[in-house]
């Protein structure tokens, strides 16, 4: 017998639950401002510095993070997305700057720290500079879990061995990389996947900062003559034999450490992994800020990378987040995190464990330099990823450059016209 | 037996019986229709909007489709896709029937079988895992090859489509064991009789497989192939683990594209269409497949 009632009932119940699904969630928040925290993080691997930094926290705000680490970004995004649909919207979790942030944002999810922001420039705690990557509307939303300045790493031993002093100008950086391929050493770390963007950052702003925030905001088209000529200059280096081998799957600080390549163009957190390799901070490698292209910039733009650590606005901890946040921003904190992690301090009041690390933040912050965001963060997703694709691709079968650019601009276009 | 022939006690006793068999069925009804129509159901339903996974989708009507077709590394993702398809089929099920036909016979064949069936043990994951430190620029393979004077190699995983192929060679490696336990399984369950008979009339070798073996085999050759099909149509793990579809978008498969439009660039309608375009591709294959093999007239 075929019964009409079972397709009823599946009708039913999918009914039903397409207006369960569809409802939205949040919590009340419950108001307390000690206590144990839930912290979400897409930082798999920090977890232990994180739990490292309870000791710290405990006695100084009465807050314990509870750390769930993720080590996938995307399945990582997709449930924090999800989560605010739910009574369980996170209390504390890392995101990203830039049009991520201004996403979740724009849909009012994100708990603003304009009184966090405001007390801590006041206090000297963080440089106003700073707080622009965290404006939206004139309003503070999120605080920083950690700063990185994109520098050329270097395996001392193979410098010293070639008589090469670190660069300070783009000529004297072109003829070191010239002098070690005449020797048989590779000059710099390159990859086809992921981390596919940096050479292509560094010689865009290093060249004109204004043609880097173009493409940033859609004022200036990958296809431009002077994006072009930039990456004509990347070719030329690939072809002469600069870069080292994209599919290799060697870990990058063990390629440093044994000398695949002397050079290798990281954010400053890779001093972490340099010394997990077993090398030796300031003795077997050492970092210089990468020279701009262009000589006549009156001063060398410098990428830099900032986390946000964010609370959710409807989020039933939304208070104990926001006190974290808090005392996140404070010198006591921020040395217990450098100590912790091993990485440069936002807050110029605290002691930074590495002296390398601690000269570095003094240097990039002093004159003659300027930041910039990292392409990664300035770059709307869609554009990314198909760049990231694309100059994975370039990185690859180094060859005409104009396909590569056209195939990122095709997505650009389609971006730009959603937003308007 | 009509309802007219019945008395009215009877009527009433078979309504109360179809009654209980709802209620028992329904519990199970409910969880195949939340667990599978629904999603099913909201997946067609977000391909047909503008969703970045906060707020609410947004209808658009058919233009998630027109766009997926327009992309050319759409395109690149379905020739891959068909690569898979016809790879699959020609090494691990090819294999994998050679390697029954050679062992199912023999004494101690088991044994002979067993390790082509340790693989199936790992994930898909650590397969690529495992196979992408063979493969990589100066990867053990390259190293071997050196060893023997042979430095100009191939860059196995960069280039297309040899990175396909070496992909599928890798699957191959752990999926020839399970389809040669399958075919053995068939091979065993051909009745000894019209073996006997072909032999004593001189039948051997090829001659003893295509007039056969062969045919005989052709219920359980169906559903192989027919579960490779399936399983090569939504290939996703080991890509994930060896290329991640690259360099560039070079070997991309259609379950690749729709995860990385939907969880990389949260265009959950875009990610949602391509769902909704593999599921109806998968489903019109191994339909016309299994029609096609499991028709009457082949006697099954």
């Amino acid at each position: 017998m075929r019964s009409p009632r079972i397709p009823l009932t599946i009708a039913a119940a999918a009914a039903a639950s397409l207006v369960l699904a569809s409802c939205g969630g949040g919590a009340e928040d419950d108001g307390a401002t000690t206590g144990t925290l839930d912290f979400y993080t897409n930082k798999a691997a920090w977890e232990p510095d994180f739990d490292e930094l309870n000791a710290t926290s405990e006695s100084g705000a009465d807050i314990t993070l509870d750390t769930t680490g993720y080590s996938d970004a995307a399945q990582y995004d997709a449930f924090i997305k999800q989560s605010f649909r739910t009574d369980k919207s996170p209390g504390l979790f890392t995101w990203q700057t830039g049009p991520s942030l201004n996403e979740l944002v724009e849909e009012d999810l994100i708990a603003q720290t304009t009184d966090i922001w405001t007390k801590a420039v006041d206090e000297g705690w963080v440089s106003p500079d700073l707080r622009d990557s965290y404006t939206i509307d004139g309003e503070q939303y999120c605080v920083p879990m950690n700063i990185a300045y994109w520098v050329m790493y270097y395996n001392k031993a193979i410098f010293d061995e070639q008589g090469i002093a670190e660069p300070t100008t783009w000529a004297e950086l072109d003829a070191a990389a010239a002098q070690l391929a005449d020797a048989g050493i590779t000059p710099y770390y390159q990859t086809s996947t992921l981390f596919t963007f940096q050479w292509f950052q560094q010689l865009v702003a290093g060249t004109d900062p204004e043609l880097y925030n173009g493409l940033a905001t859609g004022e200036v088209k990958y296809t431009d003559p002077e994006i072009v000529d930039i990456m004509n200059t990347w070719l030329d280096q690939e072809e002469a034999g600069w870069f080292s081998d994209a599919g290799s799957t060697v870990d990058p600080a063990v390629g440093l450490k044994q000398g695949d390549y002397a050079m290798i163009n990281f954010g400053s957190f890779f001093n972490g992994s340099l010394d997990g390799a077993g090398m030796v901070s300031g003795e077997d490698y050492d970092m210089f800020v990468i020279p701009a292209v262009n000589e006549g910039l009156e001063k060398t733009p410098v990428a830099v990378e900032s986390g946000p650590l964010c609370v959710a606005e409807n989020s039933s901890q939304k208070s104990l987040g926001l006190a974290y946040s808090e005392w996140w921003m404070s010198p006591e904190a921020q040395t217990a995190w450098s100590a912790a992690r091993g990485d440069v301090a936002f807050n110029p009041q605290a002691t930074v464990a590495d002296p390398m690390l601690e000269e570095l933040g003094t240097t990039v912050t002093g004159e003659g330099y300027e930041l910039y965001d990292r392409y990664y963060e300035a770059t709307p997703t869609p554009i990314l990823t198909v760049a990231l694709e694309q100059f994975g691709a370039f990185i690859a079968n180094p060859s005409d450059p104009v396909p590569f650019l056209e195939a990122i601009q095709a997505e650009a276009d389609d971006y730009w016209a959603d937003q308007e | 037996m009509t309802d007219k022939t019945l008395s009215p006690k009877a009527l009433r006793q078979r309504d109360q019986y179809r009654w209980s068999a709802l209620g028992f069925i329904a519990p199970g009804v409910l969880i195949v229709a939340v667990l599978l129509y629904l999603p099913l159901l909201w997946t067609t339903f977000l391909s047909l909007t503008e969703y970045n996974g906060l707020g609410d989708p947004e209808w658009t009507g058919l233009a998630n489709y027109v766009e997926m077709f327009d992309d050319p590394g759409f395109i690149g993702s379905v020739l891959n896709t068909l690569l898979w398809v016809g790879g699959t089929l020609l090494v691990p099920v090819g294999i994998g029937l050679g390697v029954a036909l050679l062992t199912w016979n023999l004494k101690g064949g088991t044994w002979l079988r067993l390790p082509f069936l340790i693989p199936y043990a790992l994930s898909g994951i650590g397969v690529g895992v495992i196979w992408s430190f063979i493969l990589s620029g100066d990867g053990a393979l390259d190293q071997a090859l050196a060893a023997f004077g042979i430095a100009d190699t191939p860059r196995w995983l960069v280039d297309a489509p040899l990175n396909t192929v070496v992909m599928i060679l890798a699957t191959a490696w752990q999926g020839v064991g399970v389809n040669a336990l399958l075919f053995t399984i068939g091979l065993q369950s051909i009745p000894r009789e019209p073996l006997e008979a072909a032999r004593m009339d001189g039948a051997n070798g090829m001659r003893l497989f295509r007039s056969i073996l062969w045919p005989m085999l052709r219920p359980l050759t169906a559903v192989v192939v027919g579960l490779s099909i399936v399983a090569s149509l939504k290939t996703f793990d080991i890509v994930q683990g060896m290329t991640k579809g690259g360099p560039g978008r070079d070997s991309e498969t259609l379950a690749l594209t729709m995860y990385k439009e939907t969880f990389v660039n949260s265009e959950y309608g875009l990610g949602s269409a391509i769902a909704v375009f593999l599921t109806v591709v998968t489903l019109i294959a191994s339909i016309l497949y299994l029609r096609q093999q499991l028709s009457s007239k082949h006697g099954v």
